[in-house]
């Protein structure tokens, strides 16, 4: 089995470049034939920090617990969020909805979800860009942590992917997948300490509802952006909650779906065709 | 047109493409159960039935070899390309393949409409597994093949689907894989454009790369292959000389003589031949031959003005020829007791085929049907093979100039 995965390995390879070329289109025509084009990528964002900070910000008085700068705040919970979902949400129907490329032509087809990731992954980056420029811009103090950003980027990267390999092969025998996940992402989304400080649901659950809590990756991976990006300088102590063995679990928990997704995902692979 | 080298020995070639003992069965489901739902709800019910769309096949296709695949439909032919570009993977068996595969299963599959011509170029071609650097060598032929000038700078949502054919092909051809599989493709586009095709086929034969061919069209097969294989039911029914195992295809493939009769039998046919010239009776003709066919009828009470007919049918139920009394202005006033009407054919004008008699007595208004006999004989025709189509016809060729 070894052999086989290693030449499986060397074949995505060799197709790095339709990974490629193909995440590229996906940049290429999503906003293509829409008058504001790629500003879309940033619009979304804006008016979902709109909505959050007169939500949280201003009617809840989320700002009364010591987060400073909130807006920033928000913003780079919900950037990271916006990723995690937008790849999730893409690459769930994307060997389905490329049928016709998967019954007419062979590729390894990891390449399909693969290139979801790569076009959200390459949204996000741009969107972390701006973030970081308006936070210059309004004298933010940033934080040297921000150095470990492509680390945070990595491992949520392989969490993504690990998700992505299981759904996306599962969603081609189960076409309930792919409903699934948006109630999934909608439900997870309220689960994660995006647009809340951590502290709000750490007081308000016992301790025994607060390890579950703590056992979702995605709020570590939040909170580290949250640490990094926004800087926990400017956050009350009791909202930034950097928690090592969250992490080394969310890695390894990564590590694992990711390889075990691999398998999986190939060892479906061949009946991909007969399904669609 | 015809491979020039189509002698060549391929027995010492090596291997491109290895199939052993290859099956491959599809589910056929009653009723697709794609949601979870209904798969609890029939949890244990085995809501499909087993197709075996190919069964122990054993293929090796040699390089620079040029395999045919021919067959009815749902014979296996596709299933069996998909298996080889590994789109599927056999239930048992293995397919191996020497070389990078190019396959034609769907001109221009991996278009995306909102780009342009050039970014599918490069699109495409990664999907086939090339790299950027190898299609920036060969872009200009790709784009010169295709005929789209400047249109490549177009969003192919824009392209004609003539266009649309021609880039997709000129992709795959132009990238210059090892083995080439093509699936009916080459029906597509117009004449001019699809023997541009046969061209670069040839050119790509000559060059000694592979070609798997599937097709229905078993003449264009018999001309471009080295070998046929010829899959029914999912099994090989014949491999070899494209010639022969095309041959056997045609005859299997012809319907089979119906003969039904009917009719009022105020006249009766009592016997109905059809003879050479020499009062011969055959199973095969040659092209130009004379026939004659005698009918032989007993009328038990006097029967007015009836007309006696014949007729040739191809294989597909075609008249290709037929005649009778009144067509040919020979009035038969009355008929009663035993007789004979005999129509002669100095010359049979159909090329190669089998064909089938029918015979009739009807009233001339043809209201009522004394006896009809529908294509109760049959018999070969084989043509000195000088010419295609139907039909033979004299034809003299004069040239002139330098």
């Amino acid at each position: 089995m070894r052999a086989e995965v290693r030449e499986s390995l060397r074949e995505l390879a060799r197709y790095r470049e339709l990974l490629l070329n193909l995440t590229r289109k996906e940049i290429k025509v999503k906003y293509k034939n829409s008058f504001l084009g790629f500003l879309w990528s940033l619009i979304n964002p804006l008016v979902m920090l709109v909505v959050f900070y007169v939500a949280f910000g201003i009617i809840f008085r989320v700002r009364s617990e010591g987060i400073a700068f909130y807006a920033f705040f928000l913003m780079s919970g919900i950037l990271a969020w916006n990723f995690f979902s937008n790849a999730l949400a893409m690459s769930v129907a994307s060997v389905v909805n490329n049928g016709v490329l998967v019954k007419k032509i062979y590729f390894p087809r990891e390449v399909l979800p693969l290139s979801y990731i790569g076009s959200a992954g390459f949204h996000f980056l741009l969107q972390e860009l701006v973030l970081l420029a308006f936070m210059l811009g309004f004298r933010v103090p940033l934080s040297p942590w921000l150095a470990a950003f492509p680390l945070v980027v990595l491992l949520q990267t392989s969490f993504i992917t690990g998700m992505v390999l299981w759904l996306s092969a599962f969603n081609v025998f189960f076409r309930d997948v792919q409903h699934f996940t948006e109630i999934l992402l909608m439900a997870w989304f309220w689960m994660t300490p995006v647009v809340y400080p951590i502290s709000y649901m750490l007081n308000a659950l016992p301790a025994w509802a607060q390890k579950i809590y703590l056992l979702n990756p995605m709020a570590h991976i939040i909170l580290l952006h949250q640490y990094v990006v926004y800087n926990a300088a400017h956050n009350a102590p009791s909202n930034t909650y950097i928690s090592p063995y969250g992490i080394a679990g969310t890695a390894l928990l990564s590590l694992a779906l990711v390889s075990l997704g691999y398998l999986y995902f190939k060892s479906k692979e061949g009946r991909f065709a007969e399904f669609i | 047109m015809r491979i020039k080298d189509i002698d060549r020995d391929l027995s010492k070639a090596p291997v491109a493409l290895q199939v052993s003992g290859v099956s491959k069965s599809f589910r056929l489901y009653r009723d697709l159960n794609l949601s979870l739902k209904e798969k609890v709800i029939n949890w244990r019910k085995r809501g499909y039935d087993l197709f075996w769309a190919l069964r122990d096949v054993d293929l090796e296709v040699k390089q620079g070899e040029t395999l045919s695949i021919i067959g009815p439909n749902g014979s296996g032919k596709s299933t069996l390309l998909r298996l080889m570009t590994r789109i599927m993977v056999p239930d048992s068996g293995s397919i191996r393949a020497n070389g990078k595969i190019a396959a034609l299963l769907d001109l221009g599959a991996g278009f995306h409409p909102d780009l342009t011509g050039r970014e599918n170029i490069y699109l495409n071609a990664s999907i086939l597994g090339f790299t950027r650097r190898e299609v920036d060598a060969i872009y200009d032929r790709i784009v010169e093949f295709s005929e789209l000038g400047d249109f490549i700078d177009n969003q192919v949502k824009n392209y004609s689907s003539g266009m649309y054919v021609r880039l997709g092909f000129s992709v795959a051809i132009n990238v210059q894989p090892d083995i080439l599989l093509i699936d009916e493709v080459l029906a597509v586009g117009d004449e001019a454009f699809q023997a541009k095709c046969l061209q670069k086929i040839n050119e790509f034969q000559e060059s000694g790369r592979t070609i798997v061919l599937v097709t229905h069209n078993s003449d264009l097969a018999a001309q471009i292959s080295h070998r046929i294989l010829w899959l029914e039911h999912g099994r090989v029914k014949s491999l070899g000389d494209p010639v022969e195992v095309v041959q056997d295809y045609h005859a299997a493939m012809r319907v089979h003589p119906k003969g039904d009769e009917f009719g009022t039998r105020e006249i009766r046919f009592t016997e109905v031949t059809m003879t050479d010239e020499r009062g011969e009776s055959k199973k095969v003709y040659r092209t130009g031959e004379g026939v004659v066919v005698r009918l032989h009828y007993e009328a038990a009470r006097p029967v007015e003005d009836p007309i006696f007919g014949m007729g040739f049918y191809d294989h597909q139920g075609q008249m290709v020829f037929g005649t009778n009394t009144r067509l040919r202005d020979l009035p038969i006033p009355r008929v009663e007791g035993r007789g004979t009407v005999e129509f002669r054919i100095p010359h049979l004008a159909m090329l190669d085929g089998r064909y089938f008699l029918s015979v009739a007595a009807h009233t001339r208004d043809h209201q009522t049907d004394y006896h009809w006999i529908d294509k109760f004989l049959y018999f070969d025709v084989e043509s000195p093979g000088r010419d295609a189509g139907y039909l033979s016809m004299d034809c003299e060729i004069r040239w002139s100039g330098g």
